[in-house]
């Protein structure tokens, strides 16, 4: 019988699933936008992606939830944090990965990687929102306009407006101040995405720069999150093709480990990040300090 | 976390006696006018074996706050500080007990009924309660808050009760030689806190109208290093694998070390401390029931939380089995203490030995020598976050040691203030750092 393994990532916002084979492939992968956590959105996406495999839950072999609402997760073996799944995840889609941003709907973490790709130190933000996706969503609505688009404007803004506000809803009266003031969306938009980038670096800080450095989540997937980010550290930041399913995606890959089917204690089997599942020509993205606007 | 694993807590039993001891001091210091006694307020140092030679009944300042957080009844008192005018990100040790300030004296001015916040009912509540001072002594070491704190104390009530401060210097330990409780630093200060705790004696005098009882100082300085030592050795026995009492546990009785009086009572709650502790490694028994893991606390206690995070780390299995709080802080060195000789000097040493008095160096030396003693995985720093003395050197205490290969993990919380404590952070973090801990092992 062929082994299959489901990773699932129910973050604040969005739910991840991930099918591996055997070999440690992916089968399938779903991204379910829920607005809030939901144990509906997440049993849709696992329901998609196990469609796409063509497989019942029954052909699963092992399984690892992981994000904010692992809990809520049904039906699964096991449950890793989202610090330990990025970092498996980023290091088999990426092989060398030292350092890991990953910035979702409502945190933001820097996971520093040994080097053989195992969670050597982590740092999350502690108390608010505006390093996060929820800040990025409060600047769309101030300025009016749709996630998308936010990528767009930002790399055509020229001005460093100050955005000091360490509260995400009090960021959204100063972006609307600044509104008030004349300032262009395109400026307003590029000070956003360089504060967050600010506050991203000093998160780093607390685990220490190092090289290469892989972003992911979903805020990843935004070209002028990840470039200003490359800004602030004076270094390339990659991304990977699909940014938002690497928490899964190490959740399936520490299934397929072993992890999933008996407590990882001292002396177990447990993850072997240094076989790449992947190789780093899949990733889309590379960025350097001054590099495409 | 589950019903069942609560269960995994095995609380130290002699802790329960304990609590009544520290109850019944407190109803003691409660009634204390009415006895005719004068009454002390003073933070920081444990200058309590004076006060009671000097027939005084004495309220430590933070351990007034603690008591009011760990039993909830924190909220009136906290209320009434911002009220008065104590900003709420500034320690809130001296934020609740400049509240229960407020109250004491205005039950005392037959007030209680005023508007405002601090006409509340609840401040009929224990908040309420504190016997109003006489004198305030402040002796502070490696806070900068403690001396503000008795000044707005010391408006609270009208400007009309004495202040004495006894000045702690910090330890620099610039110097070569220099450090714990070495070099000229050390002797320097040790004297010059020394010289100021006799001058306190007849300052207190004054206050009193009574000679000060040296013999029984001396007498209660016995009891006090006899104490720590039962204290330290049974402390150390947590080396034991499982560790048969944790940081909770000496949690639970630390009151007792920092302001019970001295007495042979204090002496025997120790000696039953510690048999119970040896008994415990006889019998292989453990404070966690299944411990696999075990953790170094640095930071404040939590007081909001003490049950909480007591639960959470046993759920896990982890065992927090010392901490720079109640490991750095509370008579750690007895045998400084010398009853029959200078024993003001080992006083004003214990005093300054403030693990919020050292240099960053001095500090990352305790802490790694303790994880190194205990043999623990990892650090759990609690980010404390109106207390920046104790938060200030974690950072670099973290660095030293990642690069002993310990896992560290920071949570943010605080020692009285209950908001600023999100349980899915620590949560997340913890389980992130065990995941951390089990591949590391799996890899050796």
């Amino acid at each position: 019988m062929t082994a299959h393994y489901l990773g699932v990532d129910l973050g604040s916002t969005t739910a991840k699933v991930v099918v591996l084979d055997e070999g440690g492939a992916i089968e399938a992968a779903e991204v379910v936008q829920m607005g809030a956590v939901s144990r509906k959105g997440c049993a849709q996406a696992m329901t998609t992606a196990l469609d796409t495999a063509g497989l019942h839950r029954g052909d699963v072999t092992a399984s690892i939830a992981t994000g904010y609402g692992r809990r809520l997760v049904e039906d699964i073996d096991r449950t890793f944090t989202e610090i330990t799944c990025h970092g498996r995840g980023a290091a088999a889609m990426c092989p060398g990965t030292r350092l890991v941003v990953d910035i979702g709907g409502q945190d933001s973490k820097a996971i520093a990687l040994d080097d053989e790709g195992i969670v050597d130190n982590f740092a999350m933000n502690d108390r608010c929102a505006s390093g996060t996706g929820r800040f990025f969503e409060v600047l769309a609505r101030a300025i009016e306009c749709e996630i998308d688009e936010l990528a767009g404007l930002a790399l055509q803004g020229d001005k460093d407006l100050e955005v000091s506000s360490m509260c995400a809803t009090f960021a959204e009266t100063e972006l609307i101040s600044m509104l008030a003031q004349g300032e262009r969306r395109e400026d307003i938009a590029a000070s956003v995405h360089r504060a967050v980038a600010t506050r991203t670096v000093g998160l780093i800080a607390q685990v220490g720069r190092r090289s290469p450095i892989v972003m992911t989540g979903g805020v990843a997937r935004n070209a002028a999150a990840a470039h200003f980010l490359a800004e602030g550290m004076q270094a390339e930041v990659t991304v990977p093709e699909s940014p938002q399913i690497i928490g899964a995606y190490g959740a399936a890959l520490l299934a397929r480990d072993g992890a999933g089917r008996a407590a990882v204690g001292a002396g177990e089997t447990t993850t072997d990040a240094r076989e790449p599942a992947r190789s780093c020509n899949t990733c889309d993205l590379t960025l350097t300090m001054g590099g495409p606007r | 976390m589950t019903a069942a694993a609560t269960d995994k807590l095995n609380r130290l039993a002699i802790n329960k006696a304990g609590g009544k001891m520290v109850a019944d001091y407190w109803e003691d210091v409660f009634l204390a006018r009415e006895r005719g006694q004068k009454v002390v307020w003073y933070n920081g140092s444990a200058l309590n074996p004076i006060f009671q030679a000097a027939g005084m009944a004495w309220c430590h300042g933070e351990a007034f706050s603690a008591r009011l957080a760990a039993q909830h009844l924190e909220g009136p008192a906290q209320l009434a500080g911002s009220e008065y005018g104590y900003v709420g990100e500034l320690c809130s040790y001296a934020r609740t007990h400049l509240g229960a300030a407020v109250l004491s004296q205005k039950r005392s001015a037959g007030s209680a009924n005023g508007p405002g916040m601090v006409g509340l009912p609840e401040q009929e509540e224990l908040a309420s309660r504190l016997p109003t001072p006489d004198v305030f002594v402040n002796a502070y070491a490696g806070c900068s808050t403690g001396q503000q704190w008795d000044d707005i104390s010391f408006r609270v009530f009208g400007k009309d009760v004495p202040i004495f401060n006894v000045s702690m210097p910090f330890f620099w330990s610039n110097h070569p030689g220099e450090g714990y409780m070495v070099g000229e630093e050390w002797e320097r200060s040790s004297h010059y806190v020394a010289d100021q705790l006799r001058e306190l004696v007849p300052f207190l005098e004054s206050i009193t109208g009574k000679p000060f009882d040296w013999d029984a100082y001396r007498q209660n300085m016995a009891y006090i290093k006899k104490a720590s030592e039962l204290r330290q050795e049974a402390m150390k026995l947590c080396r034991h694998l499982p560790a048969p009492a944790t940081f909770w546990d000496w949690i639970g009785n630390v009151a007792h070390i920092n302001f019970l009086p001295a007495n042979q009572d204090l002496v025997d709650f120790y000696t039953a401390v510690l048999a119970e502790v040896k008994q415990r490694v006889a019998d292989g028994v453990g404070s966690v029931t299944s411990e696999r893991y075990r953790v170094y606390f640095d930071g404040f206690m939590n007081w909001n939380h003490l049950g909480l995070l007591s639960r959470k780390f046993a759920a896990h299995d982890v065992a927090v089995v010392a901490g720079r709080y109640t490991h750095h802080a509370f008579w750690q060195e007895p045998q400084l203490i010398d009853p029959e000789g200078d024993v003001l000097l080992g006083q004003a040493q214990n005093n300054l030995l403030c693990p919020m008095n050292h240099s960053t160096k001095t500090i990352e030396e305790l802490v790694l020598r303790d994880c190194d003693f205990y043999n623990v995985d990892g650090i759990v720093f609690h980010s404390t976050r109106t207390c920046r003395a104790f938060t200030n050197p974690q950072r670099i205490v973290a660095k030293g040691a990642q690069e002993k290969g310990l896992a560290t993990l920071f949570f943010e919380g605080d020692i009285a203030d209950a908001s600023f404590y999100k349980d899915e952070v620590l949560e997340s973090r913890l389980e992130a750092m065990l995941e951390g801990i089990d591949v590391r092992r799996a890899r050796v």
